[in-house]
């Protein structure tokens, strides 16, 4: 039939369509800094790439953290996660008991011999990617227990942290903003090496109460 | 039937802290329950013999971290005895107000988390800490801290106070009382509230008095025993208040207990407010001043604190105490679970163990 003579390309030029589709990627690309591997950059890669900043940015804004309190600043995570903050406008979802559904562990409180290989057990359950955040003095350094025998001297002992929220205990903004620090990490606004603590009160402009 | 065994915790959002409990159930029933202790463990009696006196407070506090101005009050109380300082009439009564605000934000904390553990999901919780948000706010503007107020200095406390100290006191008791009545509402009318409460962990008096049971799990067994009418220690003889009590025994007799005291609470703070003395010097003595003058008798001392009577037994050296022994309310109370769970539901346990109010960094010291 008159399939094959409805077809507005030839046959060589359907070869050729892949080719100059690269072409027009690799030109788009001149001016700009890119790695070599752009140069054998094809369309799927084009997608991919596109993709993973969509994986990125669904990532930085759909934050679970672990319900998880070790000792006093877990009253503040509770009132963090009480009505007053409203941390679900940032996109810190849910507090879930288990592990398995998290992205954030909060270690907030001092962190025991004993405590050392539960808290590992709990990170290694945890799906990839993970991030832990060190919430308040003893967490993040031992603080006042310095010289205990019994408690370790940071969390950053033991496992990797991504952010330090210093205080004792440190406001529920304050833990606010490191999820926001967190988030900014994530989505690759800083990289790893800047400065990573909060210390801020950011309740020390606001009006009083009743 | 066989007998099975189950783990919960350490790390568990009922416990209230990291508390393990071993739990050998026949299908749904409990036989026995076993605690396991001590995951925050750091020593503080010991390192508090290494401290100067007034250094010692940023760790009394963190004993009972949701009322952390009730033990830093008893042991700066128990300071003053042993060096012999008289307490300012002004911060007496000041301390009696803070003392109280403080109790009332405990209690609402435990009724926010009781009522998550049992299912209530977040409403009470949402509600309890808008309230306790305020309280916070008020001792926030008094001592400059929000939940470690290291502001209690011996003979007094650090700051004068506000200028609007006793109005926004006044309001505040206000704002709390109108907003608690509505929760017998929530809470009282409820089935699954009441179902999952009432005679669930009885606890007899006898049974109470012979394990050591403190503060408003003793009270609601029946017996009237509060510190501030048995031994009563600042103000409080001077100062009308019911000791509420209940015969029942069980979970909901703990809660009712606990709405109640607030309650008095309320209306110790509006009793202290209106005989506040004219003279509203409240400032204590600077840290650095206190010398080495210490009495080398030993200091026995108890408060009520918002779970029960708390006592020290410090053996004070001249610029640090020698020996100090802190009895926590809650380590009793705690020691009760596996009495009250046997023959229970397993979910049950945390109906029992929410009520008994247990604070874990108090246990283990």
């Amino acid at each position: 039939m008159a399939v094959e003579n409805d077809v507005p390309y030839s046959e060589q030029e359907f070869e050729n369509a892949e080719q100059e589709m690269n072409e027009l990627l690799q030109s788009s690309l001149k001016g700009k800094e890119v790695p070599i591997n752009a140069m054998f950059l094809k369309l799927g890669d084009f997608v991919k790439a596109r993709a993973s900043g969509l994986v990125k940015w669904s990532m930085e804004k759909s934050l679970w953290p672990l319900q998880f309190g070790l000792a006093c600043c877990a009253m503040e995570l509770m009132d963090f996660g009480a009505a007053r903050i409203d941390a679900e406008r940032k996109g810190f979802l849910l507090f879930r008991g288990t592990p398995r559904q998290c992205d954030v562990m909060i270690v907030a409180g001092w962190v025991t011999k004993s405590m050392v290989p539960r808290i590992k057990r709990l990170y290694e359950q945890m799906s990839e990617p993970r991030y832990v955040i060190a919430y308040g003095e003893c967490a993040t350094s031992g603080g006042p227990w310095w010289e205990s025998y019994n408690i370790i001297k940071g969390i950053d002992q033991v496992l990797p942290v991504d952010v330090y929220a210093i205080g004792c205990p440190p406001k529920p903004e304050n833990l606010f903003g490191a999820l926001m620090r967190l988030q900014d990490k994530i989505g690759g606004k800083i990289d790893g090496d800047t400065e990573r603590s909060i210390t801020d009160n950011p309740r020390r402009y606001e009006k009083r109460g009743v | 039937m066989s007998i099975m065994r189950i783990n919960v915790g350490p790390i568990h959002p009922s416990t209230h802290g990291v508390l393990r409990l071993v739990v050998d159930v026949d299908g749904d029933t409990v036989i026995d329950v076993n605690t396991h202790i001590g995951f925050l463990h750091r020593g503080v009696e010991k390192l508090m013999e290494t401290r100067m006196y007034m250094q010692n407070p940023s760790y009394t506090e963190k004993m009972d971290y949701v009322a952390p101005l009730a033990w830093d009050d008893l042991y700066v109380h128990a300071v003053e005895i042993a060096q012999g300082k008289e307490v300012k009439e002004a911060a007496q009564y000041a301390r009696v107000v803070l003392d109280e605000f403080q109790r009332i934000a405990s209690h609402l904390l435990w009724l926010g988390t009781f009522c998550n553990d049992l299912g209530q999901m977040f409403t009470l919780f949402m509600w309890t800490f808008r309230e306790r948000a305020e309280i916070i706010k008020f001792l926030e503007d008094i001592s400059g801290s929000r939940m470690f107020y290291v502001n209690i200095r011996v003979g007094g406390l650090w700051k004068p106070l506000p200028k609007d100290f006793k109005e926004r006191a006044y309001r505040l008791t206000d704002y709390i009382e109108e907003h608690i009545d509505q929760y017998p509402e929530v809470l009282d009318k409820n089935p699954v509230f009441s179902e999952r409460t009432k005679d669930i962990g009885k606890l007899k008096l006898e049974d109470a008095i012979n394990m050591g049971a403190a503060g408003p799990t003793l009270r609601a067994s029946g017996l009237e025993y509060d510190v501030r009418k048995a031994m009563p220690y600042y103000i409080y003889d001077k100062i009308k208040f019911n000791v509420p009590t209940r015969s029942e025994g069980d979970s909901y007799a703990r809660y009712k207990v606990r709405f109640e005291e607030m309650k008095q609470s309320i209306s110790i703070i509006r009793q202290a407010l209106d005989n506040f003395p004219s003279n509203e010097d409240v400032v204590g003595m600077p840290i650095k001043l206190i010398g080495p003058q210490a009495n080398p008798e030993p200091v026995l001392l108890s408060h009520e604190l918002p779970r029960g009577e708390g006592i020290i037994y410090m053996i004070p050296d001249k610029q640090k105490p020698y020996r100090i022994y802190m009895r926590s309310p809650t380590y009793m109370n705690l020691s009760l679970l596996s009495h009250l769970a046997k023959g229970h539901k397993f979910a049950d346990i945390f109906s029992i163990l929410g009520s008994l109010d247990v604070i874990m960094a108090e246990i283990d010291k």
